[in-house]
């Protein structure tokens, strides 16, 4: 059954990219329909309660941050999307001693930095100067679609010289340093700053998040790079998204729905349908078919080729490499609810309001990334963790809290050790038993050592591993980003090299999801980016 | 007396940077710390009649056109073949490749048919990457960020020549430089002991494993030998390596270049901000218009030319500089062949490499404990055997057997090399003696050599063989320091020719000759 409605363009997939495409699409004039699996649009932005009473961010608990131009292009102020100072960008725990403000004011970072090391704290400034300068550049082209190399148009030229310039632009030895860090280990790039262990880490840490790299494993220095440019195109530095990921989701479907959008949840697209060699439509699991000039893929890379397109259609050396894409999803989500504020080590009321790292030294983070290499998880695990309660009340019940940690590195297919208790689960009895084994178990005794008797506070818990994320997120790996973010998967080369324009083999299919550059998590870049070529090619 | 040129280091890449010199007929003064030339590159007769390549024990890659140029083989130098690679398993079984692509196919189809198949498309894709990346060896790296045009004009070159190769061969191309050995060839292939086996060119004389990014780009250096036209890029050297380096020294006073051995260098002599000559630790004191170090740069700046004369961001950017050593060397002088319990009997395959390689995870594990200061319980290990192919190196009926080990990690954790040398020697042992149990009963002598030995003995800054890490932070323009890719240093008149400058170690003699063409202002 063909539906008579004709619209230009439909988009598959309603996360953070998804919505920010059809948005821009909408806004545009184009008629756009947003498809989502789920029955909520904003995929890894999102929240649910977790016991009655307690609200958590059911996978991503900070957004990107959200791109700048995606904030203004869709007016996303008006849908309710406002931000809320965060003076302190994470605070890195220690298990004894006191723990360590890494301020987004320079001057204060120096500052809390000093009773660690007077040699850090000085190094400190000229450290975030250079971070800075040389993510500006890899910023400059987060905006950009990624040159064609083959063929390399006006555009193409125009970006490639504008590329230069940006790298001509730095100090001399900034232009070495962009050189240099991009294919160093992230451990080597802190250790030549700094002499602090817990600084070292903590730093390091921003290179790691959802890689299946450890601080040792070269290559690691891009991800901080990419990891500070993201800062930098950010609609409003030094600040959260009030309200979270969940509102950013809540605010891009307004604006989607202010730009003439359908969205349509509980739709799962089963096939991209082809006709004379173009993207015309898309078949639903349900039997129902749309037809469209443009099929937008929000979905990963992998799944959009391997899953929702036949085979027949593309060409076989593209279908092998993009079965090499590297997808190794590492990251696990914990969400606790808590009867109570724990008490966190060395951390002050301002610290318990930031994003918390557990990550003491260097070798803790290296060792918990070798356990992955073997297919299992990490007894001493790599986390992040957040109360946002602490800033929004409404989250819990009086007096009592939420918290919700990344865990890293848990591996998608995990070998011998066993991952407990599965996924979604609230297990209110199981988890004060002390022969609890498993990954949550495990997850809430490491924060146990941190913040000592949280333990006791735990009255619901639910652990979200990467097969989860793969079964109930479709992505594939359970890769938060839809494929790792290396030099070989970036730029022109993601996804991969000759189709880094969010255009595919098959024309008039898109892709627009964070497995296409700029691909890093919940800013929208992706999506927005891909909207101007979609538009452009529409007309 | 006045020389033109003085070449601080005998090692081959000293040797060849003199050669050329000389050739262009400038007064050459060599000056060797040792009592033997070859530096990494030299045999000795440790033991009573059984000769050793001490350090470096296979031939990879050597210019050809150094080896016409300067006429190595008049002087005595004669490459023999080493064929294939002989991966014992615990399971019993084992991996032989060997040189003859058809029979390799056969013993890859054994274990998989899919990957003897993929084999060929393989050994294809990096043939096409070996045709790009050979000529970068010869060329002196440009420096991205002068505004010179020539510089500039390379890099376009590059990028001309990158663009111009099929789309395909291009992806392949970055994902060399990026990824590690074991994702490459997960890519191609499916048995285990054959990625690891691959994989392990990708690390050697690196501080990282073969799942770590950037080791990909070694699996190169096996295919640019087969373009040359000469037998893969692995052989042996009549006589051990020193032979090649005595060949190339040989020519070199062929020219008229002075080689002086057990002339250890105290000093540098400066005068505002330029090299004048060289000072020795007995006094002696040699000029000469143009200093070339062919030593790393921790030695040249460090030691012998002294922060007070250097900028500050360059001695910075030296003492950044990663060596890292992560390799030993165990040399045994043995009383018979070892019997593999996997293929026994004295076949063809101990002609070859054997390589202690049996699975990825093993040599993962390998680098998990070198992470954390400690040598690897059970190494990574690469074997030959020359005195099977050149028996001028063995009394009759005995042999020389070299195992290079890794890891062997420079800074031990709880302990120092002076006390654990011997632990170290029977890991490998112990090793070697699970695939053939004989081997503890046919050793006469064993010599062991940890990363702290490498440094006192060669003067190889904690023990790494190539003078610094092959990383990709450390390579083309980046190697030795940002600004100082182009063999010179910010003293005038003196230059750098050895491993630590591009294109980096192995018994390649690229560094040398492109040094020597950059003093010679070609």
């Amino acid at each position: 059954m063909i539906r008579n409605v004709r619209y230009d363009a439909i988009v598959i997939g309603g996360g953070v990219n998804g919505l920010t495409c059809a948005a821009l699409l909408g806004k545009a004039g184009q008629r756009t329909l947003l498809l989502e699996r789920r029955d909520v649009v904003g995929g890894c932005a999102a929240e649910h309660e977790l016991a009655p009473g307690f609200r958590v961010p059911t996978l991503a608990h900070r957004t990107g941050p959200l791109r700048s131009d995606v904030v203004d292009g869709l007016r996303l102020n008006e849908f309710g999307l406002s931000f809320m100072p965060a003076p302190i960008r994470f605070t890195a725990l220690s298990e004894r001693g006191p723990a360590l403000a890494i301020h987004a004011d320079v001057a204060k970072a120096a500052e809390a930095i000093r009773p660690c090391s007077v040699k850090d704290a000085a190094s400190w400034p000229a450290f975030a100067r250079s971070l800075s300068q040389v993510a500006g550049v890899a910023a400059s082209l987060f905006a950009r679609t990624p040159p064609d190399v083959d063929d390399a148009g006006t555009e193409d030229l125009w970006t490639l010289m504008r590329a230069a310039r940006a790298f001509r632009a730095l100090a001399r030895d900034d232009q070495w340093r962009l050189l240099r860090w991009g294919p160093m280990a992230v451990a080597d790039l802190v250790s030549e700053v700094f002499e602090t262990e817990l600084l070292r880490a903590a730093v390091a840490a921003d290179g790691l998040l959802g890689t299946m790299l450890g601080p040792w494993s070269a290559g690691s220095g891009l991800q901080l790079v990419l990891h500070e440019a993201n800062r930098s195109v950010g609609a409003s530095t030094d600040s959260e998204v009030e309200g979270g990921p969940a509102a950013v989701a809540r605010a891009l479907g307004g604006a989607a729905a202010r730009h003439g959008v359908d969205v349509r949840t509980g739709a799962e697209v089963a096939e991209i349908l082809v006709s004379k060699d173009r993207a015309a439509g898309v078949r639903l699991a349900s039997g129902e078919t749309f037809e469209a000039r443009a099929i937008v893929s929000g979905v990963d890379p992998k799944r959009t080729f391997g899953g929702l397109c036949d085979a027949e259609h593309l060409p076989p050396e593209f279908l092998w490499r993009i079965k090499h894409l590297r997808a190794r999803g590492v990251l696990a989500k914990v969400n606790l609810a808590l009867s109570a504020l724990p008490a966190v080590t060395g951390a002050t009321r301002d610290m318990l309001a930031s994003p918390m790292r557990i990550a003491p030294s260097l070798d803790y983070l290296e060792r918990a990334f070798d356990h992955a290499k073997y297919g299992e998880w990490s007894p001493e695990p790599w986390i992040e963790f957040v109360i946002p309660s602490v800033a929004d009340t409404s989250l819990a019940p009086r007096g009592a809290h939420v918290l919700s940690a990344y865990v890293q590195w848990v591996p998608n297919h995990t070998g011998s050790r066993e991952l407990g208790t599965g996924s979604r689960m609230a297990r209110e009895a199981g988890l004060r038993e002390p022969d609890d084994k498993g990954l949550l178990g495990n997850v809430v005794d490491t924060l146990d050592r941190y913040a000592p008797g949280l333990k006791g506070l735990v009255t619901a818990a639910e652990l979200i591993t990467p097969a989860d994320l793969e079964r109930g997120w479709s992505l594939t790996g359970g890769h938060i980003f839809h494929g790792e973010l290396t030099l070989d998967q970036a730029f022109t080369m993601r996804p991969l090299l000759g189709y880094g324009n969010y255009r595919t083999p098959i024309p008039g299919l898109y892709l627009c999801g964070s497995g296409t550059h700029p691909g890093t998590g919940l800013t929208g870049g992706s999506g927005a980016n891909a909207a101007r070529v979609i538009i452009e090619a529409l007309h | 007396m006045k020389y033109d040129a003085i070449v601080i280091g005998g090692g081959h890449n000293g040797l060849t940077c003199a050669a050329y010199l000389a050739r262009a007929r400038k007064r050459v003064l060599v000056l060797e710390r040792r009592h033997v030339l070859g530096g990494a590159a030299v045999t000795e007769e440790v033991f009573p009649g059984f000769k050793f390549s001490v350090c470096s024990y296979v031939v990879s890659l050597l210019r050809p056109e150094i080896i016409r140029d300067l006429d190595l083989p008049s002087h005595g130098m004669e490459l023999l073949p080493l064929d294939g690679t002989f991966t014992p398993m615990p399971s019993g079984d084992y991996l032989w490749r060997v040189n003859d692509h058809e029979k390799t196919r056969r013993e890859i189809a054994r274990h998989s048919r899919l990957d003897a198949d993929a084999y060929d498309e393989y050994g294809r894709a990096m043939v096409e990457m070996g045709r790009f990346a050979k000529p970068i060896l010869s060329m002196t790296p440009p420096d991205p960020t002068s505004l010179d045009p020539r510089g500039l004009l390379e890099l376009l070159g590059m990028g001309k020549r990158f663009r111009g190769m099929r789309s395909h061969d291009r992806i392949n191309q970055v994902q060399l430089l990026t990824m590690s050995a074991v994702d490459f060839l997960d890519q191609w292939f499916e048995t285990d002991v054959l990625k690891a086996t691959m994989s392990a060119s990708g690390i050697i004389g690196t501080f990282l494993g073969v799942r770590s990014p950037g080791t990909a780009y070694v699996l190169l250096h096996h295919y640019m030998g087969e373009i040359d036209g000469s037998f893969r890029s692995w052989g042996l050297s009549r006589g051990g390596t020193g032979a090649v380096s005595n060949a190339i020294g040989d020519a070199a006073r062929g020219f008229g270049a002075e080689i002086r051995t057990k002339s250890p260098v105290a000093k540098i002599l400066t005068k505002n901000g330029r090299a004048t000559g060289v000072a020795l630790e007995n006094g002696d004191e040699f000029r000469a218009d143009v200093v070339v170090s062919s030593v790393d740069p921790r030695l040249t700046f460090e030691r012998w030319i002294g922060e007070k004369e250097l900028p500050s961001d360059f001695i910075e950017a030296v003492r950044r500089y990663k060596f890292r050593g992560s390799s030993g060397k165990v040399n045994l002088a043995l009383d018979g062949l070892p019997n593999f319990t996997c293929l026994p009997g004295a076949g063809p395959h101990l002609r070859g490499a054997v390589s202690i390689s049996p699975s990825v995870d093993y040599m993962e594990r390998a680098y998990d404990d070198a992470k954390y200061g400690r040598f690897s319980r059970r190494p990574y290990m690469d074997i030959v055997i020359p005195s099977l192919t050149d028996t001028s190196l063995a009394p009759p009926g005995r042999h020389v057997m070299s195992c290079f080990v890794q890891y062997a990690p420079y800074d031990l954790r709880g302990g120092d090399w002076d006390s654990q040398r011997e632990a170290f020697g029977d890991a490998v042992i112990d090793t070697i003696a699970e695939y053939a149990p004989n081997i503890k009963d046919l050793i006469l002598h064993r010599q062991v050599l940890t990363p702290l030995d490498i440094e006192r003995e060669f003067g190889l800054s904690e023990g790494n063989i190539f003078q610094g890490e092959l990383t990709l932070e450390q390579l083309f323009f980046l190697r030795p320091v940002p600004g100082w890719a182009q063999y010179t240093t910010p003293i005038r008149s003196l230059y750098m020719c050895g491993s630590a400058t591009h294109p980096g170690g192995g018994i390649m003699g690229a560094p040398g000759k492109n040094a020597a063409e950059r003093i010679l202002g070609r």
